[in-house]
């Protein structure tokens, strides 16, 4: 089992926010959670990627059998965990090259040779079909919606992770950015866990979910196959209000 | 010529002296003249000459001070050049005088090096009608010497001058950095990155003096402070009356790493004239922490995700540098100081 969380309970402050989720994931299974807004989707993704500002009050979650209550962000990425942030920071003055090239340095802990990852990257930005002067913009500074998604993906496709955690990815593309920033996931998803988080059908027409959960107030009520988001896409969430 | 023995020695009211009060930077005691060397000042792609020392003007002690220490100006030829000065520093207490004039374009970078207890430096230079110069100093002297740098620069008519500094060394520096817009429609430009570490004190006094119409300059101080580190920014811009039509703007930004470093910003303003723009700003905050998680969850740790938004808040102060000359060196330097401080 690559993920495994147990009875979650998680809070910002003294506002519950998960309250008792279990989940489990394979590596090569794709998972997606939607949701109404405030539901506690980003905050799934976030805390077990273990952004500081969420507090876990109770439950666990291992990540290939480890409990990784203690482990800090970075070494959770080295272990192979990557998030696809909603709102990627802007970090003015770092350009994207020198970022790219650092980061893969450090979760793969040993730099590949100049050579090897201008390769490595070339080979990733044409599949996104992005242009190489975004090596030299700071990273997501003055980026569009779309551009910072793409700088998400891009990064997933070169950091290789085991589990990644895709939070909105679909948010803020277009038809065509969307069907690329799929072929994206697709290409990771055989040997890579994965956990969707979305508001939409489209994405999931193009990227095939094995499980799809619906969250509601902090809990996961109903689980079932990709007919599950069909459903939620064509009549809402009302008809799961009744479920909870 | 004003003595320096005869002169008074100015009390902390002053707002040059405030925060760094003359007798913290003085090479001995406040009331005597050491014996100071010369420092050897190399290049390999510049010529330099040497001629007798034209006294500064006398409106500080600092300048006072200098006048009657420096021996010699050594004269930087500006001629369509790109290229290093080396200036190395060594001794009790040295001292320079570097002498710009540019009638063309040139992009210079002065390197100061070495381990002084003190080293006085004085910068003036000239830039002459249609002619454009950048230049870049990079201060990496030893983390316990002393450094005093008076600037006096001149924009003249149509001329474009940009002047970037990057403060990684010492323990005490004062830079008191003039610069005056003489012709018509000059243009200046001064960027300044300092990074604080370990007990720095950094000190930065800018004044810009637009004396023609229709002139604009731009400053933006930089300041990254770690550690008990201190950083002190202070503009006085001043627009004559009958610079009309100036466009002029101040930026101050201060990053504080830890809890016990402190930074100052404070931009003031003399405007006379009343067709003009002129802005200023100044801004401390910790560090994002947004950013903070944004890098570790790219497998940086907490010390690299910090010296990664560390120079990248300092790059982003020569952003507008015109010179990639200057730029890239600028951040080259900086990029091994910084990793260098990550290896310890």
């Amino acid at each position: 089992m690559l993920l495994r969380v147990e009875n979650l309970h998680v809070s910002v402050g003294d506002t519950p926010i998960i309250q008792g989720i279990n989940l489990e994931i394979k590596r090569g299974e794709i998972h997606a959670v939607m949701g109404r807004n405030g539901a506690g989707k980003s905050t799934l993704a976030n805390v077990v990627m273990g952004h500081p500002a969420y507090e876990v009050t109770s439950g666990s979650i291992y990540y290939k059998g480890q409990n990784i209550a203690d482990m800090e962000v970075f070494e959770r990425a080295r272990a192979g965990m990557f998030l696809s942030f909603q709102y990627p920071a802007a970090i003015p003055g770092v350009q994207v090259g020198t970022f790219l090239r650092k980061s893969v340095a450090s979760v793969r802990g040993d730099a590949p040779s100049p050579r090897a990852f201008r390769q490595e990257l070339n080979e990733a930005m044409k599949q996104l079909d992005m242009d190489k002067s975004f090596l030299s913009r700071y990273v997501n500074d003055g980026f569009s919606g779309g551009e910072k998604k793409r700088l998400e993906i891009l990064q997933m496709l070169l950091l290789q992770p085991d589990l990644a955690l895709l939070d909105e990815t679909d948010s803020g593309l277009d038809i065509d950015a969307l069907r690329i920033v799929a072929e994206g996931i697709n290409a990771v998803s055989q040997t890579t866990g994965c956990l969707i988080i979305t508001h939409y059908q489209r994405l999931l027409d193009l990227v095939k979910p094995d499980v799809v959960h619906v969250l509601i107030d902090g809990k996961i009520v109903q689980s079932g196959g990709p007919e599950l988001a069909i459903k939620l896409e064509e009549e809402g969430y009302d008809w799961v209000d009744a479920l909870v | 010529m004003t003595s320096y023995l005869d002169a008074t020695v100015p009390s902390r009211s002053e707002h040059l002296w405030r925060y760094t009060p003359w007798s913290r930077i003085h090479p001995g005691k406040v009331d005597s003249i050491p014996e100071v060397d010369v420092a050897v000042i190399k290049s390999k792609d510049i010529q330099l000459s040497t001629v007798p020392f034209e006294p500064l003007p006398t409106t500080d002690i600092a300048r006072i001070f200098l006048n009657e220490v420096i021996q010699e100006t050594t004269v930087v030829s500006c001629d369509e050049k790109e290229g290093h000065i080396h200036i190395h520093a060594g001794g009790h207490a040295v001292a320079a005088h570097l002498h710009f004039s540019c009638s063309t374009n040139s992009s210079i970078v002065v390197h100061l090096h070495g381990e002084p207890d003190w080293f006085g430096l004085a910068l003036t230079g000239d830039t002459n009608s249609n002619a454009r110069l950048s230049v870049g100093i990079i201060n990496e002297l030893s983390s316990d010497s002393v450094l005093v740098r008076v600037d006096d620069w001149d924009v003249h008519r149509d001329a474009r001058f940009e002047l970037a500094t990057l403060s990684m060394g010492g323990i005490r520096n004062k830079s008191d950095i003039r610069s005056t817009l003489a012709g018509t429609n000059a243009s200046l430009k001064q960027f300044i990155a300092v990074h604080g570490h370990g007990a720095r004190h950094d000190d930065h006094h800018i004044e810009i003096h637009h004396k023609q119409p229709h002139t604009t300059s731009h400053l933006m101080l930089n300041a990254a402070c770690d550690d008990r580190s201190h950083s002190i920014g202070t503009g006085a811009l001043t627009i004559d009356d009958i610079a009309q039509h100036t466009d002029a703007g101040q930026v101050f930004r201060n990053l504080l790493l830890s809890p016990t470093s402190r930074a100052e910003a404070i931009p003031e303003l003399e405007v006379q004239a009343n067709e003009v723009s002129a802005a200023h700003g100044a801004a401390s905050a910790p560090i994002n922490q947004e950013q903070m998680h944004y890098l570790m969850s790219r497998g940086l740790s907490n010390e690299e995700a910090t010296s990664m938004i560390v120079e990248g808040f300092l790059v982003d102060s020569f952003s507008g540098l015109h010179s990639e000359h200057v730029r890239d060196t600028m951040q080259t330097r900086l990029t091994v100081h910084l990793e260098c401080q990550l290896i310890g």
